[in-house]
């Protein structure tokens, strides 16, 4: 043990000693992480302020008397740079607008029929022709889709609500019965939804990205430099040897998965709050606890296993190889979790490793977490990490693999 | 004391491996039966070309590899049933074997001290002894990956004498070092003779072995050809100089083969 804890403090020293890795394990993370969601909320809120502030471009034809003064009053054409075409505008013309529309010049055309004040009128029995008016959008067009939507919730619905009125008078008549809507919700739930499609695909893939990034060097690095050897010559057994590498490597991941998860939390936090408005996640003391306790074992279990992988390899270009294909099989999981929102899997599904742990994630910032669901994700990593640190041991062991022999 | 006792250790060969060296066996015997002693204060000598076995019977000793067949004892202990303790009487130094080029000279030669359960004192103690005897104090605070290959190597053996072994065993101890670097390491190796160390060297370069070594055994093919003093090696082989010895002895093992080249070696081998 004390021999163990002499590995670990040489595995900790490797980082803390050397400025460089201090910065890229600890600082580039919270710098990157901040930078990409700052950049995609700025990004977002600029874009949404860009529609709503943009004047569409708006053409109207054949419109009745009422549409200038219901655009006046209700402020639409405050909105809108509106161009009203008479029936006499010819095809041609009619055609270049629409061309506009497809390019993004123009943004709406609004048609009424030719005598659509004429056919509302006489309109007396059902089966009667009904007028219309077309709108003329480009849907692939944000300003435009925008417009279709301004027009048809200040225009549109406000003309119909306006010859209901004249055809019938009283409008309450109409009125049969109302709706009451009353969300009965937990908030933490409604709150955490943005935060467990992402967090559970970004933390399994965050930890296992931390875990290679230390391992592979730490592993088929230091054979490759044969530092290694020079380890095994002193009398440190193998197996503390190798429990001083994965203890020394899991904190470090470990940190590094920390400055990364928390990073995370926090810039998304603030990157959902900043595009819905909504209220960021809190979490209790308790599912603290249990998120820290997921992670360092799930990091645990992702070093154990790179170290396994990598040893077998005779240099960390040949391990990185070995082990990009298990970073692939963690992604998928972790995507699998993401897009399997809101179905709940049974709770033998949390002994798979990685799997098991996203869903657990999951339901934490949905806070939906059972405690047997809670153990069923630790046991099944941990035991997937003894298999592992098993292995690694073992190699220690064998002079095939870490001399070729 | 070292007692090798008719080491063999045989390697399996892949197919690929059997296709680059030419062979229908599937196994390679690097070292075959080999048997000697080396007492202490005394420099055994371990000569052979590339490829002989000189490595993998050194390894063995150093508990790296486990013999197929034989056994070798260090300091009365068994390298296979008792691995730490051999471990812990002995240093080997090989070009294969490096430390981490991340730490300093001091780091690395106190991490070292504290494996082999030394104390603080005892640790500082000693690097003043060998830090002072090597000149690494002007540089030990310095990343191993920013110095030369003579402060390397000087480095290197200063942290594998830091728990004062009984056995010292150094594979090429002077393979590319400047005249006055070789020159420091040489004369370590007398002093740790006059200590009364048990040390193996093996080495390329025979005018060295021929002033270092109290014995010398040869190596060929994984097989312990001829062993004795220098002058006992020449009288055997009716040679001129211990080069000429050695070339007799591999052109009698080697006789279909390509004549020894002082550039590549014997047999071109790398």
């Amino acid at each position: 043990m004390k021999n163990s804890m002499l590995i670990v403090k040489k595995e900790l020293a490797r980082v803390f000693k050397d400025k460089q890795m201090i910065i890229s394990l600890f600082v580039l993370p919270v710098i990157i992480m901040f930078g990409i969601y700052g950049l995609m909320g700025s990004l977002t809120k600029s874009i949404t302020k860009d529609i709503e502030e943009h004047e569409s471009v708006v053409y109207i034809q054949n419109a009745p008397a009422e549409i200038k003064d219901l655009a006046a009053a209700t402020g639409y054409n405050q909105t809108a740079h509106i161009s009203y075409l008479n029936d006499n505008t010819s095809e041609s013309e009619m055609l270049e607008i629409k061309d506009g529309i497809l390019a993004g010049t123009n943004d709406l055309l609004v048609v009424f029929d030719k005598d659509f004040k004429e056919t509302f009128s006489a309109y007396t029995n059902a089966g009667d022709e009904i007028p219309e008016m077309t709108l003329f959008y480009n849907s692939a067009e944000s300003y435009s889709s925008q417009a279709k939507d301004v027009f048809n919730a200040m225009m549109a619905q406000n003309y119909r609500t306006m010859l209901q009125a004249q055809r019938f008078g009283n409008l309450d008549l109409l009125t049969v019965f109302s709706i009451n809507e009353e969300k009965i919700v937990n908030e933490a739930k409604e709150n955490g939804q943005f935060l467990s499609m992402m967090l559970p695909y970004l933390i399994v893939m965050l930890l296992f990205a931390s875990a290679m990034s230390i391992c592979v060097d730490a592993i088929a690095g230091e054979k490759e430099r044969g530092t290694l050897s020079s380890l095994l010559l002193s009398p440190i057994k193998r197996s503390e040897l190798a429990f001083g590498k994965l203890f020394g490597l899991a904190i470090l991941s470990s940190m590094s998965a920390i400055v990364y998860a928390v990073s995370s939390i926090f810039s998304m936090g603030s990157f959902a709050s900043s595009i819905d408005g909504g209220e960021g996640v809190t979490f209790s003391f308790v599912q603290i606890l249990e998120l820290a306790a997921i992670m360092v074992v799930l990091v645990y279990m992702f070093v154990a296993i790179v170290c396994a992988v990598s040893i077998l390899a005779k240099d960390t270009k040949q391990a990185s190889s070995y082990v990009s294909p298990l970073y692939i099989v963690v992604i998928v999981l972790g995507l699998v979790t993401m897009l399997s929102m809101g179905k709940s899997p049974s709770d033998i599904m949390y002994l798979i490793p990685v799997y098991g742990s996203a869903m657990a994630i999951q339901g934490i910032t949905i806070q939906t977490l059972t405690g047997i669901q809670f153990l069923f994700t630790i046991l099944g990593s941990l035991v997937f990490a003894a298999l592992a640190t098993y292995g690694v041991k073992k190699a220690f062991d064998s002079e095939k693999i870490m001399f070729n022999a | 004391m070292i007692q090798v006792n008719n080491l063999t250790k045989v390697y399996k060969l892949s197919k690929r491996k059997m296709q680059q060296m030419k062979t229908t066996e599937n196994i390679k015997k690097a070292a075959n039966d080999i048997s000697f002693e080396a007492k202490d204060g005394q420099i055994y000598g371990l000569l052979g070309p590339n490829g002989a076995g000189k490595t993998t019977t050194l390894r063995c000793i150093a508990t790296l590899l486990t013999p197929s067949a034989g056994t070798v004892t260090v300091c009365g202990h068994d390298t296979v049933k008792e691995g730490e303790a051999v471990r812990q009487e002995l240093c080997f130094l090989t070009n294969e074997i490096k430390l981490d080029p991340f730490f300093t000279p001091k780091y690395l030669f106190e991490f070292f001290g504290h494996a082999h359960g030394m104390s603080d004192e005892e640790i500082e103690a000693r690097r003043k002894e060998l830090f002072g005897y090597f000149g690494i104090s002007e540089f030990e605070n310095k990343k191993m990956q920013e110095l030369s290959t003579g402060m390397k190597q000087k480095a290197a053996i200063a942290v594998s004498l830091v728990h004062n072994p009984q056995v010292i065993i150094f594979d090429e101890p002077t393979s590319g070092l400047d005249v006055v670097t070789a020159r420091s390491v040489t004369d370590m190796l007398k002093k740790l003779k006059e200590e009364g160390k048990t040390i193996i060297i093996s080495t390329h370069i025979m005018s060295e072995a021929e002033k270092l070594c109290d014995c010398i055994g040869v190596i060929i093919d994984g097989k312990k050809v001829i062993e004795g003093t220098l002058q006992e090696i020449i009288d055997k082989t009716q040679a001129e100089d211990l080069e000429d010895a050695f070339f007799k002895l591999y052109s009698e093992h080697h006789k279909e083969e390509e004549p020894f080249n002082p550039k590549s070696g014997f047999g071109g081998r790398k």
